[in-house]
């Protein structure tokens, strides 16, 4: 039987005026792979961030591990989305993957003998040990996928949080993220997955998460992923949400009395 | 000759101890910048320095008006507290309004400048005989200097740097990637107020030598510069505080040579002189290695299609090529092709007899490799492109000479080893 990793609770996320996040209610599963779904700006990844703590809920919160973030954040790694991110920053690919080791050394403590055997382990792990000194401005969409995901290994989490993984990345890649997902799955981890391609996701994920704003549904894949809760995430309410999401920004409305 | 030597000698005598000084002061002080700088420019913060620097003149201005004496230290307590204030109201506008970042930044800067400047005048247009040389702000006073700022000015540069080296891992994190900083519970938002007091306090410092007018280029140009000759950022922090220790000085010693010159443009100007030389001459990224790995990509197309043609000629029985043979052959003028054959025999390629082109073994495995390549090119194309076979010719005719060993072994992977090309001609292996 598993049991819950992360809760959410009437999670509302306000963008100025404009919700990305709206009432939200979940609980997930532990040592599953997870998938969470919907159309472009449903708030995937401020669902996310929300979690990691990286923006502040409006209102309603979080709980991982039954806990305040803070209290177990040795036990989460984050992937953010490679695209947010200019590449053209001058440190090579070991810098990067180092930074895996400063939530445990913290700000001033140098790194041990011990965190660099753990950030070459990662650098194996998605075959990108040959290219420890290369700069980070060369490497090809995959790669920085690749390194992106060697650093959060070497957080040694329990709790993965990725933001689209998959997005623009080569095939060899993604084939290789499947198969370290797997791993990863077996060795007992959690993996939560930020995922915009309907095709694969009923192989990749054992549980759905499916947002449009609002939560539509979250459930095991076999329940989940029918036509109809697809129709209502990706279809017509779509519309209804963003012309309501169109009117509290434009027109400053709030959301709710307080 | 001997007059530059008089000046190096008067400049670095005892009797101009307090000019040594003030080009070791501004030194600092541009070092300091350079520094700093460098995190404004990672974080692309270019015009948060102009702001910052003109939004000084209204603290400095009210320092005066307060206590009526010209103190550098109730003059860098105004500036730093207005300079705070200006970042703080971009932040603020930006959370609060629609309006555009640009927008916002030339507001809150030209809004400050002009209340300074408005300050300026009406303290100018006052009885206060103290009040000379305020209007030194606009474009800095290096060379007149007092002992206290300098060392006032030195003291808190140092101080300065020193932090940065303490957080140089924060500061980093926070310009790469803040999201997982935040994310790994790193304390995202002291570390950025932290880095915005540093750049506060080097530009109030700085806008005392250079002028509010020129300290934006204080911060950004030695990064801009610097980031062209490494990609490691603890270099390019040495290299920007270098660039900007060197240009103080340099800056002084040019203002001091000849009479009014201004010190503040001096230093920009040899700043600026650094930082192009960096964008020329930078490895890698710089213009001219770039232009020279243009030419260097010529020379190798050149050859390896001259020695192409060798090779067939040698192929379809010609056992005596002439270098006329290729000429006629070639679309090379003959001058340009007797200097390619000459780099292709000092590659060992082919030897020249009496007018007579001869492959060599080496040079035969070399064509053979460039006619392998063509092949695998022509087959990729027509396979994954669905392109006609009289269309891929052109095409792989450019990319023989790009196709790495690496992309030539995954090609052969790729295609299965396949034995002929599109037109049924073999392929070397």
């Amino acid at each position: 039987m598993s049991n819950t990793i992360i809760e959410a609770h009437n999670l509302t996320v306000l963008y100025g005026r404009k919700p990305a996040l709206w009432n939200i209610d979940f609980e997930l599963p532990d040592k599953q792979v997870i998938g969470i779904m919907g159309p472009n700006g449903s708030g995937k990844s401020t669902l996310l961030k929300a979690i990691m703590g990286v923006v502040e809920p409006t209102s309603g919160f979080t709980k991982v591990y039954d806990d305040e973030l803070n209290n177990v954040r040795d036990k989460v790694s984050y992937v953010p989305q490679r695209q947010d991110i200019d590449w053209d920053f001058p440190a090579n690919v070991w810098d990067i993957v180092a930074m895996g080791r400063y939530q445990k050394r913290g700000l001033f403590k140098k790194l041990t003998t011990e965190d660099n055997e753990i950030v070459t382990d990662s650098l194996e792990k998605v075959n990108m040990l040959g290219y420890a000194k290369r700069q980070i401005s060369q490497l090809s969409g995959g790669q920085q996928q690749r390194v992106f995901l060697a650093r959060a290994i070497a957080q040694q989490g329990d709790l993965f949080l990725m933001d689209e993984p998959f997005a623009g990345v080569d095939i060899a890649t993604e084939e290789m993220i499947i198969s370290l997902l797997k791993t990863m799955k077996d060795a007992g981890k959690t993996l939560v997955i930020v995922h915009h391609d309907l095709h694969t996701a009923e192989s990749y994920f054992d549980h759905l998460v499916l947002l449009n704003t609002r939560l539509i549904a979250s459930g095991p894949t076999s329940e989940v992923f029918t036509d109809k809760i697809l129709t209502d995430t990706y279809g017509g309410r779509l519309t209804t949400i963003s012309k309501i999401s169109q009117e509290l920004e434009n027109k400053e409305f709030p959301i709710r009395h307080k | 000759m001997m007059e530059i030597w008089g000046h190096i000698n008067t400049f670095f005598s005892a009797e101009n101890y307090t000019l040594f000084v003030v080009s070791i002061a501004s030194g600092i002080l541009c070092f300091a910048a350079g520094v700093v700088g460098t995190f404004t420019y990672l974080r692309k913060r270019a015009l948060i320095g102009d702001v910052i620097s003109h939004s000084v003149l209204p603290g400095v201005a009210i320092a005066f008006m307060l206590t009526g004496v010209k103190n550098p230290v109730y003059f860098l307590i105004g500036a730093i507290t207005s300079g705070l204030l200006s970042i703080w109201i971009v932040d603020y506008v930006q959370a609060k309004s629609k309006l555009k970042p640009d927008t916002i930044l030339a507001l809150t800067l030209s809004v400050f400048f002009g209340v300074g400047i408005v300050f300026l005048t009406d303290i100018q247009h006052s009885e206060n005989a103290a009040q000379s040389g305020l209007d030194s702000f606009l474009f800095g006073k290096a060379a007149s200097m007092g002992m206290l700022d300098i060392q006032l000015f030195s003291v808190i540069a140092i101080i300065n740097v020193v932090c940065i080296a303490i957080f140089l891992r924060g500061f980093s994190l926070i310009s790469f990637d803040e999201n997982y900083a935040k994310g790994i519970g790193i304390k995202v938002s002291f570390l950025k107020s932290f880095l915005a007091v540093l750049t506060v306090i080097t530009v109030a410092i700085g806008v005392q030598a250079v002028g509010v007018v020129l300290m934006a280029a204080l911060l950004i140009t030695p990064a801009a510069g610097a980031r062209f000759l490494t990609n490691d950022i603890k270099k390019m922090l040495l290299y920007a505080g270098s660039f900007g220790f060197a240009s103080g000085v340099i800056g002084v010693f040019i203002s001091y040579s000849g009479t009014g010159m201004p010190t503040g443009p001096w230093i920009v100007v040899v700043l600026s002189l650094f930082a192009l030389v960096a964008i020329i001459f930078g490895k890698e990224k710089g213009m001219y290695s770039r232009m020279k790995m243009r030419v260097s990509n010529n020379v190798k197309i050149n050859n390896e299609n001259v020695l192409k043609d060798i090779y067939k000629l040698a192929q379809d029985g010609e056992n005596t090529i002439t270098i006329n043979d290729l000429i006629e052959k070639e679309k090379y003028p003959p001058s340009k092709l007797k200097s390619i054959l000459k780099r292709l025999e000092r590659d060992r390629h082919i030897d020249q007899v009496r007018g007579f082109v001869i492959l060599s073994d080496n040079g035969r495995i070399a064509a053979r490799a460039v006619i392998r390549k063509h092949r695998l090119w022509e087959i990729y194309l027509s396979k994954y492109f669905q392109l006609e076979e009289d269309h891929v010719h052109d095409d792989a005719e450019g990319i023989e000479h790009v196709i790495t060993p690496e992309i030539e072994k995954h090609l052969i992977k790729l295609l299965d080893r396949p034995e002929t090309d599109p037109h049924q001609s073999e392929i070397p292996y």
